[in-house]
């Protein structure tokens, strides 16, 4: 009886001593009434994007820190920390077309102050730019080669000037991913990467941070000092951590939670029908499925001195591209939610009108046909007979790889397309990848950048407004080099990459008339065969209203518009 | 305990070895890009120090930079003396992911693994010893056959499966009758509202993550009782205390149970690593903050630092629990005696 106690009384230590192990951080109370619940299934790694870009942590920055500018839904870009956006209108911009360089100058606002009263300046902007250049400490953000220096005007204006003409600089300092820290809060010598400041932020936002237990939740409160008057509409919000998706969504439902970033398509599909659910998709997706043809023979990373057997013949691109039947992909594995995308510029601000490609295996068959693929020993899998591009006999087989993480509709997409192209006689083996395995460098064994595949389908697209940083790593000639860039299909075109120098200017008529005739040679050479997008949601509940989603940023980009019915 | 350091020595080169091999790296597509500029991947590249030849890397991660000169700024010219100490002199590291000292993200992490994992073992032993015990004693009775049946279903039972199934009835389904929200909580250590140490709260947040998490524990510990239960109860030792006129309880008690305990012992000090590495699907679908997660997230995101500091540290774990059950197994067990 006596061991009985004892036993007894050593599980009772253990549990009070492991309780008080566990214990971190007690939370503050959370205002029910005027708060909301956010669930995300993994923490953000900091709040400064930059660094790992996980897209949680953009989720937790926008709700804390401002950018000179930002992107709304409909590609619109709009001040934040400025006054107004510089342009050549305003005479903000100054351009050398002589010398192709150009300044901008910036105005920001006088009225917004960081959390502790401290006013935010041209100086935090220079403090910004000169940690993230520090090649010991600092990190990258696109075009930062192109600024030659950042100069203080006065307390709230400075000049930027650019060594070349730099169409995306509107949103070089904004946007989802670079914000302006305090100068006089974050230790510049912890560096821009590895800063405390980037996971106990001061405030400049609508919240400020108010909690952090690792791996569980954060907790934000209204931030007293921000700049729009009667904003934030809500007290409190609380991010939890939920890394199972029918938790996340038995909690929405339940009313527990009040937002899920990124909701899928079955998951959107599963909460139709749920009176205290609503989604709204963003207007566009910025993320285009799509399928990376190799010109250059499997393993080897050289068109012209080795040129695929199969996809080097444009006629079978084409052919791939008329036996795809997208609508089908749509409605059996993304529940109706993916719409077709078959050009880069299908968004705004940048539009252009290519015919959409029509499904039709009679067609894709007689491509096949004239560009020499026949199956004459009648096993179902066409050979080389008489084509350009392959040995006699040469059987119409390829890989066939898709990268793992995205999920069951990918990997299904995948099969159908098999199937598909097996209609018409190209036979293909299929392989699932990990991601990081797939983009890795080619001195890492990725696969993309060695040339080690035949076909591959998975998605991308380019960030924010603009796109020319975008074509050049994945259409130029200059990164159809190994590591280079990630032109993988190792495609090349003068005219392609003459438009694209082009480009680089602030002439907008220029600048649509140009992509637009991109558009044009993209869809006549196929280096990539576009698809569809997925949907691009976040499932909130009724009572949360002015939720707006975007591909151009996180859901929270607008939060401090957001009021709770 | 040379042959200790010497597999861990050995160890420490295989797992680095084998982390680093593995296809695929930290730099490709961070987060939700698919690509990273070639600049940013070089100026990652220098700031994790994946710049060096594997060798040089694993002196590095063992023993530290900071008697070597480094190139810090990426001009090609070795600068300054670097400042990482090494694994050995116990630093080890930070994060790819958040850049935070790795030590810093395992210590947010353990307690809550080890307050999960203790209890989840110690709900486990207390039912699994009584059941294992009257299994033994009225070997197939109705009560010996029900729990069989039920200890197979235990191990068979998928935690993620039955996680799931817990929080449909017990959070989705079944609701307090007095405030009419859900009975159970669906996760989490606590409430996010709660203020202070209050223990009710904390007891409810335990019971749908202990009781997946001891379900199998359960089975396999009451089984293993139980057989070892009846090994000893058939031997002559037993029937001799049984002969000199002692109570049947005193018989079970203090004859057959203790010594039916010693093998239970020491498989519960093989197990106690899952103390440190924890549970990853009761982590998961219970949102629990642990070790579990933790790595997983690093497997995925191919963070370096975190994966190898849990698996040498996991090692040594193992390692250390083996040295205890053998221990163990001598102080309970005099027969056995170390040279």
């Amino acid at each position: 009886m006596y061991r009985l106690k004892l036993t007894s009384l050593f599980f009772i230590i253990i549990f009070v001593v492991t309780s008080l192990l566990g214990c971190q951080q007690n939370a503050p109370a959370n205002s029910a009434q005027n708060g909301i619940t956010i669930v995300i299934p993994e923490d953000p790694p900091s709040f400064n994007p930059i660094i790992a870009d996980t897209g949680y942590d953009a989720l937790v920055m926008e709700l804390v820190m401002l950018g000179l500018s930002d992107v709304d839904p409909e590609g619109k870009v709009f001040p934040e920390l400025a006054a107004e956006l510089p342009t050549i209108e305003n005479g903000d911009v100054v351009m050398d077309e002589d010398a192709g360089t150009m300044t901008v100058t910036w105005k920001m606002r006088e009225d917004v102050q960081w959390a502790d009263g401290t006013p935010v300046t041209a100086d935090d902007v220079i403090f910004t730019y000169e940690s993230i250049i520090n090649p010991e400490t600092g990190g990258w953000i696109p075009g930062i080669d192109y600024i030659d220096s950042v100069e203080k005007v006065d307390d709230h204006s400075f000049t930027i000037s650019y060594n070349s003409i730099y169409p995306g600089y509107l949103t070089q300092f904004g946007g989802e991913q670079v914000v302006i820290w305090p100068a006089h809060y974050c230790d510049a010598s912890q560096g821009f990467a590895s800063w405390e400041c980037a996971r106990k932020p001061l405030s400049n936002g609508p919240f400020v941070l108010a909690e952090w237990v690792n791996g569980d939740h954060m907790t934000f409160v209204k931030n007293e000092k921000y700049f729009e008057q009667g904003k934030p509409g809500i007290d409190t919000v609380t991010i939890r951590i939920i890394p199972d998706q029918s938790v996340r969504k038995t909690m929405l439902i339940n009313g527990d939670a009040d937002l899920d970033m990124w909701t899928n398509e079955q998951m959107v599909s599963d909460l139709q029908g749920e009176a205290n659910v609503s989604v709204d998709p963003s207007p566009t997706n910025r993320w285009v499925m799509r399928i990376f043809f190799n010109l250059a023979a499997k393993g080897t990373t050289d068109p012209v001195a080795t040129p695929h057997p199969i996809l080097s013949d444009l006629r079978v691109r084409q052919a791939i591209r008329a036996a795809i039947d997208v609508d089908t992909i749509s409605k059996e594995f993304f529940l109706g939610y993916a719409k077709p995308a078959w050009t880069e510029f299908f968004r705004p601000p940048y539009v252009c009108d290519i015919p959409r490609p029509v499904f039709d295996l009679a067609a894709a068959s007689a491509l096949l046909d004239e560009a020499g693929w026949k199956d004459t020993d009648g096993d179902g899998v066409r050979e080389c007979r008489g084509c350009k591009t392959a040995e006699e006999g040469y059987v119409m087989e390829m890989e066939f790889i898709t990268y793992a993480e995205y999920g069951e509709p990918l990997e299904l997409t995948q099969q159908y397309i098999a199937e598909l192209l097996g209609k018409i006689g190209i036979k293909l083996n299929l392989t699932v990848v990990e991601g990081s395995v797939l983009w890795a460098a080619s001195t890492d064994g990725g696969i993309e950048q060695s040339g080690n595949f035949d076909m591959d389908i998975w998605d991308d697209g380019y960030a924010g407004v603009d796109p020319t940083d975008y074509l050049w790593s994945y259409y130029s000639t200059d990164a159809a080099v190994p590591d280079a860039g990630y032109n993988y299909s190792r495609w090349s075109n003068e005219q392609f990459d003459t438009l694209l120098g082009g480009v680089y200017t602030l002439d907008e008529e220029q600048r649509k008339k140009d992509f637009c005739e991109m558009a044009s040679i993209l869809d006549a050479e196929l280096p990539e065969l576009l698809l569809f997008t997925a949907s691009n949601a976040d499932a909130h509940t009724v009572r949360l209203e002015n939720v707006q989603s975007s591909t151009n940023d996180l859901v929270t980009w607008n939060a401090a518009n957001w009021v709770l019915k | 305990m040379l042959q200790t350091v010497g597999l861990l020595a050995l160890l420490s080169v295989l797992l680095f070895a084998l982390v680093n091999l593995a296809p695929g790296g930290p730099l490709a597509g961070q987060g939700q890009s698919r690509h990273i500029d070639p600049d940013k991947a070089e100026l990652l590249k220098r700031q994790f120090g994946l710049d060096k030849p594997l060798p040089t890397q694993y002196l590095v991660w063992l023993v530290g930079n900071d008697w070597m000169q480094v190139d810090k700024d990426g001009d090609g010219t070795l600068d300054s003396y670097g400042t990482r100490h090494g694994i050995l002199r116990g630093d080890f590291g930070f994060s790819f992911r958040t850049r935070q000292p790795v030590l810093t993200e395992i210590g947010q992490r353990l307690p809550n693994t080890i307050y999960l994992m203790t209890i989840t073992m110690g709900v486990a032993v207390l039912i699994a010893l009584p059941i294992g015990i009257i299994s033994a004693i009225r070997q197939y009775s109705t009560f010996d056959i029900t729990v069989t049946t039920f200890s197979f279903a235990g191990q068979a039972i998928p935690e993620f499966w039955l996680g799931l199934i817990l929080i449909l009835i017990f959070y989705a389904w079944l609701k307090n009758p007095f405030t009419g929200e859900p009975l159970l909580p669906p996760g989490g250590m606590t409430s996010t509202n709660s203020v202070g140490f209050d223990l009710g709260d904390r007891i409810l947040h335990l019971i749908l993550p202990v009781t997946t998490g001891a379900l199998g524990w359960v089975a396999w510990y009451s089984r293993f009782l139980r057989s070892s239960m009846l090994e000893v109860i058939h031997q002559d030792y037993i029937r001799t205390a049984r002969a000199k006129g002692l109570s049947n309880i005193k018989v079970m008690y203090k004859h057959a149970l203790r010594n039916a305990l010693i093998p239970l012992v020491t498989l519960l000090a093989l197990d106690l690593p899952y103390i440190f590495g924890g549970a990853i699907f009761v982590e998961i679908l219970f949102s629990w903050p642990g070790m579990g997660r933790l790595y997983y997230q690093a497997a995925l995101d191919r963070d370096y630092p975190i994966l190898l500091a849990v698996l040498i540290i996991g090692a040594g774990f193992i390692i250390l629990s083996n040295l205890l059950a053998d221990i163990v197994y001598a102080y309970l067990d005099p027969r056995i005696r170390f040279e």
